[in-house]
């Protein structure tokens, strides 16, 4: 037995020596990697220590005062914080549940067009939005949905009565909808589309000798293959979920619609950065990357045991 | 194309589909080309265009000069520009290197350094500690702030991983018995071989450099080291007219009185869509050419 565990502390003892050899004769590679680890500490790393600051109040030249719980107490006693809360879950929902199939929907259509030139015509045209800063964007639809833009004009053909989508409660969610789909539509499809084209052909061969109409074959043999991409995407977009698109809603909200788009995000960004409360913004930081951390988590450890397929 | 062949594609769902992407697209370039026309429209036409035209109504550059004029909009696009070039060079000089160290076989710590990073990528810190660091680094109001603040991407360092493991291992093992030094074979071996890759890695970084507002509104805080997305953002989005013209030319010149907002706007937009559209040509050769040797195989 002490024979046995001799061997096993000399074998380690060898293999740390192998491994000192291994660093030294491989310091380059390390030296390669040291300037992106000593950006991570610099501007990841101390940022996240300062998230300390939540249960502290900020001085500038003295030491920060222990506050304990205090800023935590305060934000979950506002009934503002469960308004931008819901605001928040209900433009995540639209946007990663409502709007998820239809960028699968565009790559199966993709697919079915035969022509090879128009299917590179429409990649070229539908990728370009996904380039343009969220500034353009909002610059870009504002003009568009203004009144005598030509979204107005056009429904005004079928005799619809102009409507100010940017400045409507009730329409502004569904311009962030529409806006993100303008955006993403070509560029999000891109991981479906290329799982559609790896598909072996010998499988639509034996469906084409079974007699398997283009429904057929899209529900039996595409559909399933989109699976494993639709899973993936579904976890990293969860990680998004309490972010719901930061520079998106910045851009396009105003006064008269703020209350119903008002997100995580934008509420940290204008108390802690327009008006300085930097601890309850730190507080509110902390709050939704933890939240978000085990979101991720949870569901890369559901979908792992249920379809076999996680993000890592 | 000869009559067989176009009978094949002219079923009822084929014709509906054409139908919907030939809509689809519009919605893109419709908007784009209306800004463009806008844009080169003599502002004295340009009031009632509708959002529909897409071509200038009558011809003229004065919305270009007066945008050109405002004598913070030149400093901007330089400084735009210098985030962006050198903010890209460092960020595919870090990506790479770091992308090339790590998909070594039997690099030590591997597995820590990837949670490391990945932690990294998941967990986002948020507005008010990083902008404590900037402050305590002494870097606002530098371009450096907007440029250091991003400089590796976890995401398309993931990227750059897949593209030098698609290398094949047999050079590498031949350079290394040759007795290349690690440094040679990453320049030498690996970014010629996985240049596409690297080009659009080049694009994204870019990109996102020349879009970005947010951190340089906040961290560029005098107007002489402001970038263009943020004059423009004033703008377009705060509806900021001085910031387009400049206070002193809406002083200076009453001939600008004259000028059409929407057309200025318009210019503006487009200046800040031209060099996007200039690199866009990359990532369609390089990006999109995987897709379409996929096709091809069909």
């Amino acid at each position: 037995m002490t024979e046995h565990v001799n061997t096993v502390k000399a074998q380690r003892q060898m293999l740390r020596r192998k491994n000192l050899v291994r660093f030294r004769n491989d310091w380059i590679l390390y030296a390669m990697l040291a300037p992106t680890l000593i950006y991570f500490v610099l501007f990841r790393v101390l940022p996240i220590l300062n998230m300390r600051l939540a249960f502290y109040t900020f001085k500038s030249r003295t030491p920060w005062v222990f506050a304990g719980w205090k800023y935590f107490e305060t934000i979950f006693s506002s009934p503002q914080f469960f308004k931008i809360l819901t605001n928040t879950l209900i433009i995540s929902l639209m946007k990663y549940v409502l709007l998820f199939p239809v960028f699968v929907v565009f790559a199966i259509l993709l697919n079915e067009i035969r022509s090879l030139r128009f299917r590179k015509c429409i990649q070229v045209i539908s990728y370009l939005p996904h380039f343009l800063s969220w500034v353009v964007i909002a610059g870009i639809w504002i003009d568009f949905l203004s009144v005598d833009g030509a979204v107005n004009q056009i429904m005004g053909w079928f005799g619809v009565e102009p409507v100010r989508y940017m400045t409507n409660k009730g329409t502004i969610r569904w311009v962030l909808f529409f806006s993100e789909m303008w955006r993403s539509l070509g560029w999000d499809s891109i991981i479906y589309f290329t799982a559609i084209l790896a598909i072996d052909n010998s499988l639509y061969e034996s469906a084409a000798i079974d007699g398997a109409g283009r429904m057929a074959i899209i529900r039996y043999i595409i559909l399933p293959t989109l699976v494993a991409p639709m899973t993936t995407m579904f976890i990293l977009n969860l990680g998004y979920f309490l972010s719901a698109g930061f520079d998106q809603v910045l851009n396009f909200t105003n006064d008269s619609v703020n209350s119903v788009i008002d997100i995580l995000d934008t509420y940290i960004y204008r108390i802690g950065l327009e008006r300085g409360q930097y601890s309850l913004a730190t507080a509110m930081s902390l709050l939704k990357g933890l939240v978000g951390c085990v979101l991720v988590f949870l569901t890369h450890i559901t979908s792992k045991r249920l379809t076999g397929t996680g993000v890592w | 194309m000869k009559w067989s062949k176009m009978k094949k594609y002219l079923t009822p769902g084929q014709i509906l589909l054409y139908t919907l992407m030939i809509l689809i697209m519009l919605t893109m370039v419709v908007p784009l080309l209306n800004i463009l026309a806008k844009s080169f429209s003599d502002p004295a036409q340009s009031m009632g265009m509708s959002g529909l035209e897409i071509w200038p109504r009558g011809f003229s550059l004065l919305n270009y000069q007066v945008v050109f004029s405002n004598n913070l909009m030149v400093p901007a696009i330089w400084n735009s520009l210098f985030i962006t070039v050198v903010g890209t060079v460092l960020n595919v000089a870090l990506t790479t290197t770091a992308a090339y160290a790590l998909t070594r076989p039997g690099l030590l710590f591997k597995k820590y350094i990837m949670g490391f990073l990945i932690a990294m990528m998941l967990f986002d810190p948020g507005f008010v500690p990083e902008y404590l660091v900037i402050q305590d680094f002494k870097l606002m109001n530098t371009p450096w702030s907007v440029i250091l603040v991003t400089a590796v991407n976890v995401y398309y360092l993931v990227i750059c991983m897949r593209y030098f493991e698609a290398v094949p291992v047999s050079l590498y093992e031949a350079a290394t018995i040759e007795g290349a030094s690690h440094l040679r074979i990453y320049a030498q071996i690996f970014l010629p071989l996985a240049k596409a890759g690297v080009a659009t890695l080049c694009m994204f970084y870019a990109v996102a450099r020349w879009n970005e507002y947010f951190r340089a509104g906040i961290y560029l805080t005098s107007s002489s080291k402001t970038t263009l997305q943020v004059i423009l953002r004033q703008f377009v989005v705060s509806g900021d007219t001085a910031a387009i013209i400049g206070a002193q030319n809406l002083l200076n010149y009453n001939e600008f009185a004259k000028v059409d907002y929407s057309a200025l706007k318009s210019a503006t937009i487009i200046i800040a869509i031209v060099p996007i559209l200039l690199l866009y040509p990359i990532v369609l050769r390089f990006y999109t050419k995987d897709l379409m040797a996929g096709a091809m195989k069909e």
